[in-house]
């Protein structure tokens, strides 16, 4: 794997560790926010949205390495 | 496009405001970086209310509009950038003051709101910053390496000493037999292994941190990694975290052997140890 690729990939990692966070955790202000997420399951949809980011990264890598383990 | 929300229809230059998180107003940061916020045309800016302030940006309300987010969440390139943002800004504010992180996507219709927010839940505000005065969070994985396991249990079980050397000698439909048996070795193994380190694992973090929580094992598929996480786990720790990566590299000093290996992530706000809701003072 190059340089290159393993920083995309670390990328990656961070950022579903972020999603994590980011749309899991944190106060939350049911109640007296005028605009509120809490009734849309955002930890859902986004892990399935970056999942199908994810496996487009990997498929990518993939073919990178196929390429260039060609003569 | 027309949008239509709770209040009825949005123009396309209705702003709101996008809020981070909350610091304690005497400890805001003087510089809070110019370039990063979730809506690339405005600014982060504190808005001081008392002895808090929310850390916030004006948004276009056209684009942070509830009926309008489920499609937004649906869109990778938007999703990531925004959360990439929300991180950014709270990371420059972690820097320099403690911040209680709020979810992803709290915006108020007006500042007049937010800040009544503010002073509404200013109690509750305090307390959950002076939980986290001085701390910042970090996130501990362990995962397995199989083939190394496998190794290692082989150095300390005769069964699965002898089973190798059967699947060595072995040819055909019987090597394939032997094979299998090992493998379910293997896997009891690990098995015993996933109920006993996970509570080992967290008890010695947690003496090195203020609090920590284990937190689910991601599957393989989010992880992004080939081997399985055997542990997951999130602590609040000192801004000065060198009392937390010893306990951690003395961890992993004692698993290494046995394949696993750790990753600490981090520091991150404390956005595991802050309440997820907060009652009216």
């Amino acid at each position: 794997m190059s340089l290159t690729e393993q920083h995309d990939l670390r990328q990656q990692v961070t950022l579903l560790e972020l999603v994590d966070r980011v749309l899991n955790k944190g106060v939350v202000l049911t109640g007296d926010v005028t605009l509120s997420v809490a009734d849309v399951d955002l930890v859902y949809i986004g892990l399935r949205v970056l999942l199908a980011s994810a496996a487009t990264l990997e498929e990518r890598q993939e073919a990178i390495s196929a390429g260039s383990a060609q003569p | 496009m027309t949008s239509v929300a709770g209040a009825g229809t949005l123009r396309r230059d209705d702003l709101g405001w996008y809020l981070y998180g909350v610091v304690a107003a005497g400890e805001a940061p003087a510089e809070l970086g110019a370039g990063v916020s979730v809506d690339p045309a405005h600014e982060v800016e504190l808005v001081s209310e008392g002895p808090l302030a929310g850390v916030a940006s004006r948004v276009s309300l056209q684009e942070f509009d509830e009926g309008m987010l489920p499609e937004r969440l649906g869109d990778a390139t938007w999703l990531e950038q925004k959360i990439r943002a929300h991180e950014q800004v709270l990371e420059r504010v972690l820097r320099g003051a403690s911040v209680v992180p709020c979810r992803f996507c709290t915006v108020y219709r007006s500042e007049a709101e937010l800040r009544r927010f503010l002073s509404e839940r200013r109690e509750a505000l305090m307390a959950a910053l002076d939980r986290v005065r001085g701390q910042v969070e970090v996130g501990v994985k362990a995962f397995v390496d199989l083939d190394r396991f496998t190794v290692d249990q082989a150095t300390r079980n005769e069964d699965i000493q002898e089973l190798e050397k059967r699947v060595a000698a072995a040819e055909g439909g019987r090597a394939y037999l032997e094979r299998r048996r090992l493998e379910q070795l293997v896997a009891a193994e690990l098995e015993r292994l996933r109920s006993v380190a996970g509570g080992e694992i967290h008890s010695r973090l947690l003496v090195a941190a203020e609090d920590g929580l284990p937190l689910p094992p991601q599957p393989a598929e989010i992880s992004g990694r080939d081997g399985e996480m055997l542990f997951n786990g999130a602590y609040l720790v000192t801004a000065d975290q060198s009392p937390f990566e010893q306990a951690l590299t003395s961890v992993a000093r004692d698993y290494r052997d046995a394949g696993i290996d750790f990753e600490l992530t981090g520091p991150w706000p404390p956005y595991n140890f802050v309440p997820v809701e907060l009652k009216a003072s």
